[in-house]
């Protein structure tokens, strides 16, 4: 059960590679209301979602609610032509990265109005900055997750390693994977750009920083130094590739059903596809889990705090209709259903809406990481930041192979400020 | 004036159809007779010249209108236009990258315009040569090769030199190399470009010995006998028989080569995306990237339409020698 659920959660708010398609089924209104949704892939789990858009359609006689599922890759060009066409997808949901980028070109609705109808002050403070831009309100939070450290219960009992909850007990738990020898301890690509955000969040840096009323980057500072030198550290530790992600090859199908990993980093639904495709391979996957070490145990290392807000387009047909569903989707009720049918995989935008999650899952190790969530910096440019060729990640191959942190921080630096300052 | 332009000018003088400017009443007194017959060769060549308008001079004009503008994300949502001016171009003029990525192409065109040509012509010698079981056998595999689709092609290369699992590391290995456990061969841009041309030449290939030999089938055999018993050797045959006789031949064909390796895309971008750190970027795959990842369409527009500009440039010199080999016929 839990692994259907699981794999059914696909949080994939921040991992690219899987081939675009969208469905282009249209309907035909005989004088009723079509409202049409663009959720990701995903992310609305089905029932969850059937029984929302019942319940709505019971409300308002003569609406039909249409969900369109959509891939995240190429989800941006997508997303940018339908908010310049004159009948856009009603509500769409946007990766909490890509909010603001989107909130700056006037083709989101300004819900500013309807905060407190919204209960904007119970939303979770670490997912609210993106849902804002210039104190104006243009979406609501729906739904986070991060990411935490899976681990082959087996291999770890066999090297006799406990789950750390500091970084020292963490590397000294690799070592003695490695001294075993008959697993690589980590898997952990060169490229893994959200892991290494968590860490340079955990030095107190950031990607970029402000800079009067401009933005740029701040990887030449010793704090980024700090943090890719640990990276380093851990990536030595894996035969992963240095110029490559996480979904290059896709490390939860491609890599770790291969046997031969005994720990990981990754999401929810990665670590459900994983326990698919070992389980398909006729294994039996014993996954254990828990939250990336911090420096000290007393709070877990910083993480990434990826996410979907839900947001009505300024040209939506049926405005008002779209903020009515907006408005029940993101509400304490429906957000309580939406946790318990992911089994608290996905933290729901409220902490009133949590669901405890089952002693061991997934969810447990995340949600006691949620307290070091953080976000990348909220401004529109940050859109451009992340496209590929991604800085960051060319920062961290050069790195890995060689090139002082402090030259390689300079070349992304470039790229990065020259990136995030254009709208 | 030649022979091939006087030809034309008789058509080329009658009034345009359909234009006002059939004026001097003496002309067209004159031209009475034969007009109607004249109409056909405008009717016949309208849809090529309509299509060529719609599909290739509209989004020419299009595309140097936008590399006037500011065009993004923004822009494409709120509606709005935004002149720049040449603000697109002098950004790119100034832009040290984009000098790199210029000589880069051309390097990358020259190195692989040679290897192309070299290779093929030889292999269309021994095409030439070749009994006929084995000239059936070597024409089905290079005609299988040219028909392959680029993206397919470009996908089997990747593998082929994968780190982890790729065929060229075994091959290496077994050779006795040292080094070859986990090559990563797109570990540069130079590397990565050394695959590229591998894959471009191993295409480009057939094209030009295929044509090659169905030129040469030409050149009577009495020629090659008269030069032999003048004790002509091989290298002399070819440059005085083969070469001579096959001039337009290669002209037009390493003219054509420039500008398919000019424009190459698919192949760069599905072996590495243009990478790493956009090192083996070509000038299309540039305006690709500033276009498509940035959503800065106005950059894109400006890096295409000097793209287009440039090669005119450079291949002026060769139009001429076209047009002089022309008259010379």
């Amino acid at each position: 059960m839990k692994r259907k659920l699981i794999a059914a959660v696909g949080a994939a708010a921040m991992v690219a590679g899987i081939t675009a398609c969208g469905s282009d089924s249209d309907s035909g209104d005989g004088g009723d209301k079509t409202l049409t949704i663009w959720a990701m892939d995903g992310s609305a789990p089905d029932a969850w979602a059937k029984e929302l858009n019942k319940e709505f359609e019971a409300k308002n006689k003569g609406v039909k609610v249409e969900i369109k599922v959509q891939q995240w890759n190429g989800i941006q060009e997508k997303i940018t032509t339908a908010l310049s066409e004159d009948s856009p997808p009603d509500v769409i949901e946007l990766g909490n990265t890509q909010t603001a980028g989107y909130a700056v070109t006037g083709g989101l609705a300004d819900l500013t109005d309807m905060k407190s109808e919204l209960g904007y002050d119970k939303w979770n403070k670490g997912m609210l900055p993106s849902t804002e831009l210039d104190e104006k309100l243009y979406s609501a939070p729906w739904y986070a997750a991060s990411r935490v450290v899976v681990y082959d219960k087996k291999a770890y009992a066999d090297a006799d390693v406990k789950p750390p909850t500091t970084r020292e007990e963490w590397i000294a738990g690799l070592e003695k994977l490695k001294k075993k020898g008959d697993k690589q301890p980590i898997y952990l690509p060169g490229q893994s750009w959200y892991v290494y955000a968590g860490l340079l969040w955990d030095e107190g840096g950031d990607l970029a920083v402000e800079d009067g009323d401009k933005w740029k980057g701040a990887l030449a500072s010793p704090e980024a130094e700090k943090a890719m030198n640990f990276y380093k550290e851990l990536q030595s530790f894996s035969t992963g590739p240095k110029d490559a992600d996480e979904a290059t090859p896709q490390q939860s199908t491609e890599v770790v059903p291969k046997g031969d990993v005994a720990s990981w980093i990754g999401l929810g639904w990665e670590a459900g596809g994983a326990i698919e495709a070992i389980e398909k391979a006729g294994d039996k996957a014993d996954f254990g889990y828990f939250p990336i070490p911090g420096k000290t145990a007393e709070k877990p290392g910083s993480v990434f705090l990826g996410g979907s807000n839900l947001a009505v387009s300024e040209r939506s047909q049926n405005k008002d209709l779209a903020k009515e569903w907006l408005k029940m989707a993101t509400s304490q009720k429906w957000m309580k259903k939406y946790a318990e049918a992911t089994e608290g995989a996905l933290l729901p935008n409220s902490p009133a809406a949590q669901v405890t999650p089952a002693k061991g899952s997934f969810a447990e190790a995340m949600v006691e990481s949620a307290e070091s969530g953080h976000i990348t910096p909220i401004t529109p440019g940050w859109a451009n930041v992340e496209a590929d060729p991604n800085p960051i990640k060319e920062y961290m191959t050069k790195v890995l192979k060689g090139t002082s942190p402090s030259d390689a921080g300079e070349d992304a630096d470039k790229v990065i400020t020259e990136r995030v300052n254009k709208s | 004036m030649t022979v091939h332009t006087q030809g034309a000018a008789p058509v080329a003088k009658e009034p345009p159809p359909g234009g006002p400017a059939s004026g001097k009443p003496g002309q067209g007194v004159r031209g009475k007779p034969t007009r109607p017959v004249n109409w056909l060769p405008y009717v016949l060549i309208a849809p090529a010249v309509l299509s060529l308008l719609v599909f290739l001079g509209y989004p020419l004009v299009r595309n140097v209108i936008i590399s006037l503008q500011q065009l993004g994300r923004t822009e494409m949502i709120s509606r709005t236009t935004v002149w720049t001016g040449f603000s697109n171009y002098t950004d790119l003029l100034t832009n040290d990258n984009f000098w790199t990525v210029v000589v880069r192409t051309f390097v990358f065109m020259a190195v692989n315009v040679a290897l192309i040509m070299v290779i093929g012509t030889l292999i269309g010698l021994l095409l030439n040569r070749l009994g006929k079981k084995m000239r059936l056998v070597l024409s089905l595999s290079l005609v299988m090769a040219w028909a392959m689709p680029i993206v397919a092609s470009a996908t089997v290369f990747r593998w082929l030199f994968d780190t982890q699992f790729g065929v060229m590391n075994w091959v290496m290995r077994e050779l006795g190399f040292e080094g070859y456990e986990q090559h990563n061969w797109f570990e540069s841009g130079f590397s990565t470009l050394a695959i590229v041309t591998l894959l471009i030449v191993w295409a480009s290939v057939p094209f030009v010995s295929l044509n090659l030999y169905a030129g040469l089938t030409t050149i009577s055999g009495e020629l090659y006998e008269a030069a032999r018993m003048d004790g002509a050797s091989n290298w002399r045959l070819f440059r005085s028989v083969v070469l001579p006789m096959m001039k337009p031949f290669f002209l037009i064909t390493t003219f054509l080569e420039i500008i398919w390796v000019f424009k190459a895309f698919a192949q760069i971008v599905a072996l590495n995306g243009g990478g790493p750190d956009r090192a083996s970027e070509t000038l299309p795959v540039f305006a690709y990237v500033e276009g498509m990842s940035q959503m800065s369409f106005g950059t894109a527009a400006a890096a295409s339409v000097l793209t287009i500009l440039i090669l005119l440039i450079a291949m002026s010199f060769y139009f001429r020698l076209m047009l002089k080999q022309e008259e010379e016929q």
